[in-house]
This record gives structure tokens, sequence and C-alpha cells, in this order.
């Protein structure tokens, strides 16, 4: 089984510190407990973690290796596992591109000495300082020679959609190292991103949490399709996060449909965008809607877009809509399992990885 | 079986740009290409959602590289409705294969329009 989002968090702030160059690690340390990241305007009522688990480091849930080992890796039997940033993610929505970079320099040190020593399941994603997408493709230069980086992670929050030509950069330097790009839904609406869903601000977390993290997933994958990214680099791959699948067949119909009648403002897109997304696209399960007993019209409804090929799963550990291994398997079509449970990411990060066993 | 029928006059067709006859219970549209001075007769019925596809406008069909726009990739009929395109020679759709509008063998013989239908 390969769990591709696994959220290990900062409960030791000094140690994470110490990766942080030393001209800026005061402001870093003054900043608090997100140490410089823009920090959510709606907070989960009752706590962004599984409330069970084993607090750790610095009374945080997964902040150890220790515990991610006793709490996912061993109970499930998780071959590999994707380490995604939690708080660091929203490092491309700093206001200061500079505090930014240094934040992806130290947090993917801290990533590699702390995690993906400590055990050979664990595997990296690059953070990078989106809002300078120079100083980001520098950065992944700087990682991907290290292996156990599988991909490069950017935050649904965004300036603008990434298909935008000023990412550029990090696509072609993702790319260049045969990463995929990983865009996980967060963080929208905060720092200086635009606001989440497109009509303003949300009042509730139970609003963000539907729309806001769907709503930027829907807008990457458009952007990116629309703007070529795909016909300028062939060989890239996407993998996008967390951000839903129950719409998603409704706007791969919509987006095919306005093609076919709007072609002539994106001309280099000679192919229907489904198409374009089976080839080039993969997301992850989690959080997988839950569907009142409807779940063969939602496979349904995926499969005549792409599954089970474009389908990764995820648990999201340790977050509390963590979706439960097992309770996935059960879920999933009998015939979609190891798709999805396995061969899709061990295709997806296969220069990475290297063989990953069943 | 075919025939040609006579749709008007060519006087008629480079002062309007488009001819519409009905034959056989279908409405056939000529069209003179402006850009290229060429003839085509097309079904007057667009196989999408039936708009009077005739009545539609013929461009340059766009290719290229990202952020590129080059002329070039033939002449199509525009639809009036939802803006699908098909090639004026074949009737094709190009975005869809499942579409494709009826064209018929069009000439011009003593000042009339004949087309083959």
């Amino acid at each position: 089984m390969i769990d591709c989002d696994i959220h290990v968090q900062i409960g030791d702030r000094e140690q994470f510190l110490r990766f942080v160059e030393p001209g800026q690690r005061d402001w870093f340390r003054e900043q608090g407990a997100l140490l410089g990241t823009p920090g959510y305007t709606w907070v989960h009522p009752t706590g962004f973690m599984r409330a069970e688990l084993e607090p750790g480091s610095g009374g945080m849930p997964a902040s150890t290796p220790d515990l991610v080992r006793r709490e996912l890796l061993d109970p499930y039997g998780v071959d590999l596992g994707l380490l995604t940033a939690d708080d660091g993610i929203a490092v491309s929505l700093m206001a200061s591109p500079y505090r930014a970079a240094a934040y992806a320099r130290a947090h993917n040190d801290w990533l590699r000495d702390c995690w993906l020593d400590a055990d050979p399941r664990l595997r990296g994603t690059i953070v990078v300082p989106a809002q300078d997408p120079l100083a980001a493709a520098e950065e992944i230069n700087r990682v991907a020679t290290d292996a156990r980086f599988a991909a490069v992670l950017l935050c649904g929050g965004s300036e603008r959609p990434y298909g935008d030509p000023r990412y550029l950069p990090v696509f072609n330097a993702a790319a260049e190292h045969g990463l995929p790009v990983a865009i996980h839904s967060g963080a929208e609406g905060l720092g200086i991103s635009t606001s989440s869903g497109g009509a303003g601000m949300p009042s509730f977390y139970v609003e963000w949490h539907t729309l806001g993290s769907a709503c930027s997933i829907m807008s990457h994958l458009v952007s990116l399709i629309c703007h070529g990214t795909f016909e300028r680099l062939p060989g890239l791959r996407v993998v996008l996060m967390e951000g839903g699948l129950g719409w998603l067949p409704g706007v791969l119909w919509r987006l095919d449909t306005n093609w076919r009648g709007l072609r002539s403002e994106v001309p280099w897109l000679e192919r229907r965008p489904s198409e374009i997304l089976r080839e080039h696209i993969r997301f992850t399960t989690q959080p997988l809607e839950h569907t009142d007993g409807n779940d063969g019209l939602l496979f349904e409804m995926l499969e005549a877009v792409g599954a089970p090929g474009i389908l990764c799963f995820a648990s999201d550990y340790p977050h509390w809509d963590f979706d439960e291994p097992r309770q996935m398997i059960r879920r999933l079509p009998e015939a979609w399992r190891e798709t999805v449970m396995h061969d899709n990411a061990a295709e997806l990060f296969a220069s990475r990885f290297g063989p990953v066993p069943m | 079986m075919s025939e040609w029928h006579d749709v008007g006059s060519a006087g008629d067709l480079d002062e309007r740009g488009l001819l519409l006859a009905r034959i056989g219970g279908r409405e056939i549209g000529v069209l003179r290409d402006s850009a290229t001075g060429t003839v085509h007769a097309v079904r007057n019925r667009c196989p999408h959602h039936g708009a009077p596809l005739c009545l539609g406008t013929v461009r340059d069909r766009l290719h290229g590289r990202p952020a590129q726009y080059v002329a070039g990739g033939g002449r199509v009929l525009h639809c009036p409705w939802h803006g699908w395109e098909f090639e004026l020679g074949s009737g094709r759709c190009p975005d869809d294969e499942r579409m494709r509008v009826a064209v018929y063998p069009v000439k011009i013989e003593s000042g009339r329009v004949l087309i083959d239908a």
C-alpha cells in the first residue's frame, strides 16, 4: 500500500529552527507556532487533528517518526508514505518571498534529516516559495538530487491559478528532474492568496472545507490544461490532492464542452481536455465523499472520466478527516483496489520510488 | 438518387454571401468564403443542437504552440449557437469525431448555382 498524503508536524520548533539560516532564525522564532506561515481565518471548531492520537513532540500528533510508524505505517502495512507539509504548505502565501525561501529550505532539510533518514518507507515532497518562481526552481534543483524526494509540493491557495506562465520555472524544474508536481488543497484565502471559492470569503470552516479546497483544485486543473502546460512539458505529471472527487466529472464535461466552442482562445489544445487529464493528472482519494448509500453512482461517474487509473490512495493522517485504509479498501470496487491502493502511485512516482512491493 | 439542383443565381450569392434552398426536406446553404473565393454547400443544421449552421461565420482554424495563435489550420464554419467548428471541405468536426455535417458538391454554370443533393 502507498499512502500519498501524510502530514508530519513540526512539534519541536527549536529542532526546526536549527535548519533556518542563522540570520533569519530569530525572525522565525518570534512568529510563534506557525513560524510565519499565514494562519487560518476559519479555525476548526474541534481541532484539525484526530483527537485520539498520542501527543508527541511539543504536544503535536504525528510529530516524530516513531509516532507515524506506530499509528500508521506498521498497523496498516504502508509500504511507502509520501510526506506532505502541514502549515508549511502555505509558505507560498507568505508576504516576503525571502522569508518564504528560507522557510522552504529549512523545511526540506528538516524533512530529509529528521524524517527521511529515520524510516526507509518515508518519501518527501519539496516545499517551494511559489511566489518567487525562480527561487522555487532553484530550491527544486537543490533538493531533487536526493532521490527520496518524490514530488514538488504546491499549495491550493495561490495568487494566480498555476497555469499562469509566471509559474513555468517551477513546472520546468520539476519536469527536468522527473518529479510530479503535487498541488495540495489548503490555505485558500490566506496570506497573499486570492479568496477561496470565487464569491468572497466564507464565514465558517465548514464552508471553507466544502468549497475552498475543492474550488482551488478545480481552478488549478482547468488553468494548467488551458494554458497548454502539458503541451509545453510533455513529460510533466501533476497530482491533485485533497480537493474531493465528486465534482470531477461535471467539471470535465463542462470543460470539454466549452473547449469545443471556445477552442480558438486556446488553439494549442488539439485534444479534448479530458484526454489530456487522463495522461497527465492524478488525484488522491481523501476525502472521498460520503455518498449516503450512492457509492455505486460515484464510482460509475468517476469511471467515466478515467477512474480507477487516475486515483491514488491517501489517508491524510493525522487530520480529523482521515480516510482509514482498511475502510477505503472495503469501499472501493474490488477491481479498483490494487490499482488505487498501490499501482497508480507506484507508476506515478516510479522514477523516485523504484519497485514497491504490493 | 442525387441530382443537380438550381438553387439561385451566382449574382445573388456574390451579393449576399449565402443562398438557402430546401431540397428533399433538407435545408441546404451555399456559402461563398470571402477570403478564398471558394463556394461550399452545407446542410443548414448543426448536428450538435440543430442550429442554422450556415448563418455562422467562416474562419481560419487556429493552431500553434502554447501562447501562439497561428492561422492556417484550414477554413472552418463556426456555428452561430455554441461555436463548434466544422471543416468546410469535409463537414467534419475536428473536435468531436462523432459530429459531422453533410456537405454537397456545388458548381456554378451559366451564372446559376447548382448543388448535387
